[in-house]
């Protein structure tokens, strides 16, 4: 009954588009097209590029829908779509290289770069997750962590070469602006193509939500079924990719909206997730061509998808995502106590490495080590300390959430306060104009804590279950990309300036702003070493933590204000650094550091001496060209990351998917 | 002999005299005060070894012709702006959003020129040499007039200000000439011509009010067919279609063209006024964010564009 509302919707938003992006009267336009000629410059517009326009709209966002609506059926997980597998990320990553390394080659056949590197990281984050993670948030994380990795690199590839890669920027903000039939008349068969493969699913998908062995039992072959639907809907995200570009949430949103407009049936699901995904695309487009209508420059169809897709996200997290995960993401665990060996070698590092940061340089005559002149060192200190405190911090904030969400996946940069802090001062400088570098600390430590309020505040409705801590994760980083790609787009200098300042660099950072982050940072470790009974007693379970006296809800939220200002404060010096909030404190869980107070120490060390060493890389290796020293952690330690999940099992994912096809009919019964 | 030893003696006493008097209030190499977007900066002789960050400043230096010591990003000048050539002699010293103190350092500098967001690193840059630091691109400047300003600032600085003059004189004779070529293709009435770079096939940059473009058309008595509020790089990111909003002006877009095939074949480009005219020209790469002078290359690249359009028809 419900998806009639959603026919009826379709026919208004139609006329709607039509008129915003034309202004000939409907009634010309339907002669137009009739007549399938123009003559007036009106006409041609119209039947060149509204036209087309909103036909393109209709059919990525059908592809989107679908793609969306079968990932979520095949893996029973109402957080799956290209947003969050790194769908995106990949394509991405894929094109930039593409455009620097062979940019004729890119220009011409760009859809099979993005193509490829779209499956290639779907297909790596689904490996990854493997079998008990593809159904709950593991998949989801694991995607955050490809999408961060995959963005550090292009991030690095596009501070070198920033003027070859100026006009992809449009093309990863998403607009579906088009001049002729040509992208409508690729699209089309590959959505019906993609169609076909689906209907021919149907069956198998209901049998499915029957459980494996009443699925076998009709004589289904469940794994390579399974192959081929995941590949399609790959296929299918893929091409819309190519043809319109990076266009966030049609595919995460579709399906749950389905499911809540009553689609039940694995059929009806698909058939409404596709006219809903079409629907909420051509809605989101007039948007966009709305707001064109106030802005000097284009507002890409992207950012507008973005715009209207978090606070649905959002709205949906609270409406539906009550269910704890009960699927958590394993990773390997090492030595059952630190060694004395393990002391002592970290020891050293955290001497050493630093001195080597001061001491070995490259100058004209290549490598120089030794003791440097009091201006070089002037130049060096203010760096290497801050680079320190920051590694230090972001693993002290990584400690704390990773221990209070229960969560091995849970880091500053992946929960979304790092996205926050960045979103306020990226906002500040799209909205008042001015440079990223003068929004300053107070914009910054504002934007974490307001992120960090909505997580509380979710986090209350939810009981702090970790899906909504991810996702307002998610939806904050999603947001920030949109504003950030609106001004990639709109393009100017100022840009570069951001995306610099989003790789996180220890480069502005002056010798006092070192020292008070040192001493910030120094602070919160010693609170968090101050509490580490609390932290261990919350990690044993909440009932246990409260059984033994302790005002749980009081405690977690000092815990979570203390990790997310930590966080915000390294952010505001030197800009967002991933992933050593992730893998600092789980290199020591796995070099032995299992009581709180022993993670504590082991990961600041470890973080810091991540952090140095990466900041010294980025000045040396490719001297005088420098890289960020956030970019540089992200690339080793995100490259770090992936190889141990993948190590566990390369093709645990396959295997998982047949494993977890059994366990829906234990869920079902 | 005896009279002229001792007048000689007098009278080179009386000189040196005469110089340590006068000497602290003008010394032969004169001591040069300098403002910038900070305020003013005294230096006790013009400085030799200038480290420049960013291309329109280079174009600055090269113009005066001094050759800076230390560029950043020198490889992505050598591509993307080209003109004026920068001597051999002149250092990579690394990207302009983070160049590298170090090697700046080791070129021990006299003085440090930077640009518009370098401000955010530039105390550091302090510690190395004296820094200036101009704010060329605002919106709430003429970005043309104050690069002239910029010229003339740092032309005093190096002690060439006769250098700066001639060049701007030439500039401003060099853009009179050209508009006499401007007003003997079309005579009074030229039409509007709108100059634009192409993102994709779907998307153009139509420059407008501030940008060193436009500046270049009002040098040569024409006027955009659309008009592009002020900004601080003085363009806009529009979709093709607005582009009909020309009618009977030209078009100019910007080479390179990487999919020129692509756009040049939709039906739409096809519809354009301009294009069903023949009103439409490329023109010769060039860097449309430089300096003072950058506005004549950027006249001298419209006007060919327009003469191998009128020359076309005939």
């Amino acid at each position: 009954m419900r998806w009639l509302l959603v026919l009826a919707a379709a026919l208004l938003v139609v006329p709607m588009h039509l008129s915003l992006s034309s202004p000939l009267p409907l009634a010309e336009q339907a002669a137009v097209l009739w007549r399938g000629s123009a003559e007036t410059l009106a006409e041609v517009t119209f039947l060149h590029g509204g036209a087309p326009r909103a036909v393109i709209a209709l059919l990525a966002g059908a592809g989107l829908g679908l793609a969306g609506s079968v990932m979520q059926q095949v893996t029973r997980n109402p957080l799956v779509s290209p947003l969050t597998l790194g769908t995106s990320a990949g394509a991405w990553l894929a094109l930039v290289i593409a455009s620097v390394a062979a940019p004729a080659l890119a220009a011409s056949h760009g859809v099979w770069f993005a193509m490829t590197g779209a499956i290639l990281s779907t297909g790596l984050v689904l490996a990854i997750a493997g079998r008990q993670g593809i159904g709950g948030l593991p998949v989801v994380l694991a995607g955050m962590a490809m999408t961060l990795l995959l963005q550090a690199v292009a991030t690095v590839v596009v501070l070198t070469h920033d003027q070859y890669v100026r006009n992809l920027f449009i093309w990863q903000a998403g607009d579906l602006g088009q001049t002729d039939w040509r992208w409508v008349t690729w699209l089309a068969p590959q959505v019906a193509a993609g169609l076909v493969v689906v209907v021919l699913c149907k069956r198998p998908l209901t049998l499915m939500r029957l459980g494996a062995e009443a699925a076998a039992a009709r004589g289904l072959a469940l794994i390579p079924f399974l192959l081929v639907a995941v590949l399609a809907a790959l296929w299918l995200t893929a091409s819309v990719i190519t043809a319109v570009g990076v266009i966030a949430f049609i595919g995460l949103l579709a399906p749950n909206l389905a499911r809540l407009c009553g689609a039940r049936s694995a059929a009806a699901e698909l058939v409404t997730s596709l006219i809903l995904g079409a629907v909420l695309l051509l809605a989101t487009d007039a948007l966009a061509l709305y707001a064109s209508r106030f802005t000097r420059d284009l507002v890409p169809s992207g950012a507008s998808a973005a715009l209207v897709g978090v606070p649905v996200l959002l709205w949906l997290t609270l409406r539906r995502l009550r269910a704890a995960d009960h699927a958590p993401l394993s990773l390997p665990v090492g030595a059952l106590r630190v060694s004395r060996l393990t002391w002592a070698a970290l020891a050293v590092a955290a001497v050493a490495l630093p001195l080597l940061a001061l001491t070995v340089g490259r100058g004209p005559a290549g490598w120089s080590i030794g003791w440097p002149s009091d201006l070089v060192l002037g130049l060096r200190w203010p760096r290497v300390l801050t680079a320190a405190a920051a590694g230090a911090g972001m693993a002290v904030a990584g400690v704390i959430l990773q221990r209070l969400l229960r969560n091995p996946l849970a880091s500053p940069d992946i929960i979304g306060i790092s996205s926050g802090a960045s979103l306020a001062l990226v906002a500040t400088v799209v909205v008042l104009g001015g440079s990223i570098h003068e929004a300053g600390v107070p914009v910054a430590l504002l934007g974490g804590l307001a992120a960090l309020a909505v997580l509380l505040l979710l986090g209350r409705r939810q009981g702090h279950a970790p899906n909504a801590v991810a996702l307002v994760g998610i939806a904050l980083a999603a947001l920030l990309d949109s504003l950030l790609q609106f001004a990639l787009a709109r393009g100017g200098d100022e840009a570069y300036m951001i995306i610099g300042w989003l790789a996180g660099s220890t480069f502005r950072a002056s010798a006092g702003q070192g020292m008070a982050l040192a001493a910030a940072v120094a602070a919160a470790a010693a609170a968090t070493l101050l509490a580490h009974r609390w932290l261990t007693l919350m990690a044993a379970g909440e009932p246990f933590a409260a059984a033994r006296g302790l005002a749980v809800g009081p405690a977690r939220m000092l815990l979570l204000a203390l990790g997310a200002m930590t966080a915000a404060a390294v952010t505001s010096v030197t800009g967002p650094i991933a992933f050593v909030g992730l893998i600092a404190p789980h290199m020591a869980v796995l070099l032995g550091a299992r009581k709180v107070a022993a993670h504590v120490v082991l990961a600041t060390v470890l973080g810091a001496v991540l952090l140095v060493a990466s900041d010294w890389l980025g000045r040396t290796v490719f001297h005088p060209v420098q890289l960020p020293a956030g970019a540089v952690a992200a690339v080793v330690g995100g490259g770090y990351f992936i190889a141990l999940l993948a190590g566990q099992g390369p093709l645990r994912g396959l295997r998982g998917l047949g494993r977890m096809a059994s366990g829906w009919g234990n869920r079902a019964a | 002999m005896r009279v002229l030893l001792p007048a000689l003696i007098a009278a080179a006493t009386a000189v040196v005299a005469a110089v340590a008097v006068v000497a602290p209030a003008a010394p032969a190499r004169a001591e040069v005060t300098v403002t910038d977007s900070r305020g003013s900066h005294t230096f006790a002789a013009p400085p030799q070894r200038v480290v420049a960050l960013t291309w329109s400043l280079v174009e600055h230096l090269v113009e005066l012709g001094v050759t800076p010591v230390g560029v950043a990003d020198l490889e992505g000048y050598n591509t993307w702006v080209v003109h004026p050539p920068v001597p051999a002699g002149a250092v990579e010293v690394g990207l302009r959003q983070e160049p590298s103190l170090e090697r700046i350092a080791e070129l021990e500098p006299d003085v440090i020129l930077a640009s518009d967001d370098q401000i955010a690193f530039v105390p550091q840059l302090e510690t190395i040499a004296p820094v200036l630091h101009y704010t060329a691109f605002s919106s709430e400047h003429d970005n043309e007039a104050v690069s002239r300003q910029h010229f003339r600032e740092i032309a005093r600085l190096l002690d060439r200000e006769a250098v700066a003059e001639a060049r701007l004189a030439d500039l401003d004779a060099a853009l009179a000439a050209l508009r006499q070529r401007v007003q003997a293709l079309y005579g009074d009435t030229p039409p509007t011509v709108t100059v634009v770079r192409f993102a994709d096939e779907a998307r153009v940059r139509v420059y407008g009010d501030n940008s060193m473009s436009s500046a270049a058309l009002k040098a040569l008595g024409l006027t955009s067919g659309i008009a592009v509020p002020r900004s601080r790089w003085g363009f806009a990111l529009k979709p093709v279609q607005d582009l009909g909003a020309i009618g009977d002006g030209v078009l100019v877009y910007v080479e390179p063209l990487e999919k020129a095939e692509a756009l040049l074949n939709t039906a739409l480009w096809q519809a354009m006024p301009f294009v069903r005219g023949g009103r439409v020209a490329a023109m010769a790469p060039a860097w449309t964010y430089g300096g003072a002078v950058s506005v004549q290359y950027l006249a001298e690249g419209i006007v060919t564009a327009l003469e191998s359009l009128a020359a076309g028809h005939r």
